[in-house]
């Protein structure tokens, strides 16, 4: 024992040296409480910057700019009858009409020299869907509001190019211009010009290809999480598929992309950039996550169960699938939802698979060349057009959305069905 | 008839089966009266099951094998026709004009750009309803053969559990092998490309060459710009040293205050939020990095008099990278100080020591393998990450610690090479395998250590 642990003069706590040690040893520990709590902070605010940012720049992305365009329908088309366009010839006859024609006659007979490019390509399509809607239209005057131009859209409802400011202000004091809901934004497919695009294309891409994910990888990821639970015999086929799907879990995404693209289009040849390969891709990339969840929530079924099932004389499958499974599946169903919310946020194996190009309608079947939600997301911010930064800070809004839904859901089902035993 | 309708009727004529089977075996339950129901081995639906498998499972396997072998029979006959015989015998043009034959003929394509596959529509059609109809058929008759041989085996004393179990734990044999086979396809493709990356591109020079500029025509001997030293160190100095030094500290001090000094209220409402930002999928990070991240830490360059910042900087892409890794960082601190045994901590405190003392002397060492796995698992996951370097960080290889330049990394070369109509056999596409096996490998080998690492220390304390 040292001389100072001999020492039997008692420790003068009130001293000031010591008063001094304690108070300087309290200032360090308020010192790392405020650090620990400075990193929590710092981690909301990165998140609610993050989001305030998207939020801020999509909301703009929901809505559109319109300008009132008067239609003197009578004397642009010399009279057409409603009746002449509607029925069974009706297309026929609004093809002979010439309505981009018509448009464009109203626009410069209205506003002269700046009506060249004040609208967006797309209006002419939405004068001919109103008369088909409404024939009624063409027999008489009607003022009519159709989406302007992206350049001009931009410069109204932010900074735009000076031109467009001009134009824009110019507009805005005849009260020409209104902001309205972009339901084409919803309803469209990827298209050249911002203003008319729309994120319903590679919404149901991304739905075909989480179809196809959770088919394979749910009912493959179950009966992986039972048997390596309850009938793997201890031996080195068990260790190395253990081994497999921990590594699985962990392997980079881009890597399932690189052996989606050799093995499934370029091996088995099929379809590029296809609902059906992406699913197959993801699928190989969610299994593991539900293997590993199934055999949490398999493990925390008690033994007694099984133990009680098997004496009063269920086989072993009876008692898994019978008494097992039911009981093991809300934590189950939870895994697979957060691994399927994984899945959906996904790009870079998606990307491997060729699902970048430019896709302008939605797909019909699961070997249609489709794009998904982050992969669109990943090609409008790629665009050089001002107009697409709203678009895409939109289109994460609706990710985001679907994602904390299904996340909602996962926690929902954890804390509703989950027995703690 | 389509592929999806027979597989429906092959399901549905199963279902019949099931039923049937069930309801065989159902009757014999009955006829056993007085005497105990033990006189039937199973339980009718066993029995069901039974007839079911046995019509199913032949007719799918053999659908899945004819659905490979059925295209080269039909190319055979085409082929075999005299008015094929005037093809062009040069490999490309002919299998130009057989492809698109068959596109047309199966309703894929409208009209023909070649006049010799014109001619060819109609042999391939009769061809593929041929072979089509031999698959019809041949499925149905092993179905109901299947299905007849099962039903008669159906007797009061057939084991049909024994036999259906017998599948059931095939079935969970094979799906637990899946996950082996996913991991040697992954290795076998990635060996394979890059054997043939190396039979064109030296494996010296990919691995210890300093200037990546990848060119699409390679001469072998020559330098051809494939020295990937500047993309591993990209991605090192993005993904395991500025993404690090923003996570980990952030991460660890997030677990020690939400562990250690948080109310139970605050827990509560905090992890969630740290789980959210594991959540945001990268394409989000990625778009905001680029957005708002890097245009920001140019300027603060600029105002610093850093004259050749990049707009497209290594630092913004990795600050970004480091907040997404925080969650997993303070999760596996969390986990570990968690394990540390709570007489360490109690002795510590009973001994005089602040709770920050005690957390820097006492937990902190005793958890620090697991951190260090902790670690180690993010970066494993911080350089196979994509997204946000695409989005964020440069194309341009650049060999230097200036974190205003702009840097490429691994992932952003392997999504750059496999961009554009390549030839799947070009260097660019082979590259990219390459860069792949180095990631893969790097991953494998952090993964393993990091597990190995936790494991161990999780037996030191139990």
């Amino acid at each position: 024992m040292s001389e100072a642990m001999m020492d039997p003069t008692p420790t003068d706590w009130n001293g000031q040296i010591m008063q001094k040690r304690i108070a300087r040893r309290y200032a360090a520990e308020r010192r790392f409480k405020a650090m620990g709590f400075l990193a929590v902070a710092l981690s909301t605010v990165f998140l609610a910057f993050l989001l305030f940012t998207m939020l801020g720049q999509g909301l703009r992305g929901f809505q559109r700019t319109e300008i009132a365009v008067d239609f003197d329908f009578p004397a642009l088309t010399s009279g057409t009858t409603a009746a002449a366009i509607s029925g069974t010839n009706a297309d026929a006859a609004l093809n002979s009409m010439d309505v981009p024609g018509i448009v464009e006659l109203a626009v410069a007979q209205q506003y002269g020299d700046i009506s060249e490019g004040l609208l967006t390509a797309g209006a002419a399509g939405n004068v001919r869907q109103m008369l088909i809607d409404n024939p009624g239209l063409v027999t008489s005057k009607q003022q009519l509001w159709l989406p302007v131009d992206s350049r001009l859209d931009v410069a109204f409802k932010r900074d735009g190019e000076p031109a467009a400011e001009q134009t824009v202000s110019a507009l805005a004091q005849k009260d020409a211009l209104r902001t309205a809901f972009n339901w084409t934004f919803l309803t469209g497919a990827d298209a050249t010009d911002p203003s008319a695009v729309g994120i319903w294309a590679a919404f149901k891409g991304s739905l075909m290809t989480m179809a196809i994910t959770l088919m394979l990888a749910f009912p493959v990821g179950v009966l992986a999480a039972l048997y390596l639970e309850e009938y793997a015999a201890k031996n080195k086929l068990t260790d190395m598929i253990e081994v497999s799907i921990n590594n699985l879990a962990a392997v980079p995404s881009i890597i399932f992309g690189l052996l989606g693209l050799a093995v499934f289009l370029t091996l088995f040849g099929m379809p590029r950039s296809s609902a059906l390969v992406g699913g197959l891709t993801l699928a190989l990339m969610t299994m593991p996550v539900i293997v590993i969840a199934g055999r949490n929530a398999v493990k925390s079924v008690p033994p007694s169960i099984r133990e009680a099932a098997l004496g009063i004389g269920a086989s072993p499958v009876q008692v898994v699938f019978h008494h097992v499974l039911p009981l093991a599946l809300p934590g189950i169903l939870t895994g697979t939802i957060i691994g399927m919310a994984r899945a959906l946020g996904e790009t870079a194996p998606l990307l491997m698979i060729g699902m970048r190009a430019f896709i302008p309608a939605a797909p019909e079947g699961f070997t249609d060349a489709t794009t998904a939600l982050p992969v669109q997301i990943y090609l409008w911010s790629d665009e050089v057009n001002q107009g697409f930064v709203e678009k895409t800070s939109a289109a994460i809004i609706v990710l985001l959305i679907f994602l904390l839904g299904m996340n909602a859901l996962a926690i929902y089902l954890r804390n509703r069905f989950e027995t703690r035993w | 008839m389509t592929g999806t309708a027979l597989l429906f009727l092959v399901l549905g004529l199963g279902l019949i089966g099931w039923i049937a089977g069930r309801a065989r075996a159902a009757a014999f339950v009955r006829s056993a009266k007085g005497g105990p129901r033990g006189t039937v081995n199973s339980l009718p639906y066993y029995h069901g099951w039974f007839v079911a498998i046995c019509a199913i499972a032949p007719a799918l396997a053999f659908m899945f094998i004819w659905q490979s072998i059925s295209p080269s029979l039909v190319t055979n006959m085409v082929l075999s026709a005299p008015a094929a015989a005037d093809l062009p015998q040069e490999g490309f043009a002919r299998a130009a004009i057989l492809s698109e034959a068959r596109a047309i003929a199966q309703g894929f394509q409208a009209t023909a750009f070649q006049g010799e596959s014109e001619r060819l529509v109609p042999l391939y059609k009769g061809a593929l309803a041929y072979y089509k109809w031999i698959g019809v058929a041949a499925t149905l008759s092993l179905l109901f053969a299947g299905g007849a041989f099962a039903f008669t085996r159906i007797k009061p004393d057939f084991r049909a559990r024994s036999k259906v179990e017998r599948v059931v734990m095939f079935g969970l044999l094979v799906a637990s092998l899946i996950a082996i086979l996913t991991t040697l396809g992954i290795f076998a493709s990635l060996i394979f490309e890059s054997w043939r990356f190396f039979s064109m591109v030296s494996p010296f020079e990919f691995l210890f060459g300093t200037e990546w500029n990848p060119k699409s025509v390679v001469t072998p001997g020559a330098d051809n710009g494939y020295g990937a030293i500047p993309l591993f160190w990209g991605t090192i100095f993005i993904g395991a040293i500025i993404a690090m030094i923003v996570a980990i500290p952030l991460g660890l001090m997030s677990a020690i205050f939400l562990t250690q000094y948080a109310s139970a209220t605050v827990r509560k409402w905090m992890k969630p939020i740290l789980e959210i930002l594991a959540g945001v999928p990268t394409v989000v990070y990625g778009y905001f990095a680029a957005l708002t991240v890097a245009p920001a830490v140019r300027d603060f360059a600029v105002m610093l008099g850093v004259s050749n910042a990049a707009s497209d900087n290594a630092l913004a892409a990795g600050i970004v990278m480091g907040v997404m890794i925080i969650p997993l960082v303070s999760s596996m601190s969390d986990d570990s100080i968690a394990a540390v045994p709570s007489a360490m901590r109690d002795g510590s405190l009973a001994m005089g020591a602040t709770k920050s003392e005690t957390i820097k002397q006492v937990l902190l060492p005793a958890a620090l393998p697991g951190v260090v796995g902790g670690v180690l698992l993010a970066v494993s996951r911080a350089i196979g990450e994509t997204m946000i370097v695409v989005m964020a960080a440069g194309y341009t290889a650049n060999l230097t610690a200036n974190p205003f330049a702009t840097i490429t990394t691994v992932t952003v070369q392997i999504v750059a090479l496999l961009t554009g109509d390549q030839d799947f056999g070009s260097p660019h596409t082979l590259a990219a395998f390459a860069l792949g096996l180095a990631l893969f490998v790097t991953t494998f080998f952090l993964n393993y250590v990091a597990l190995r690492v936790v494991k161990k220390y999780r037996e030191a304390y139990e």
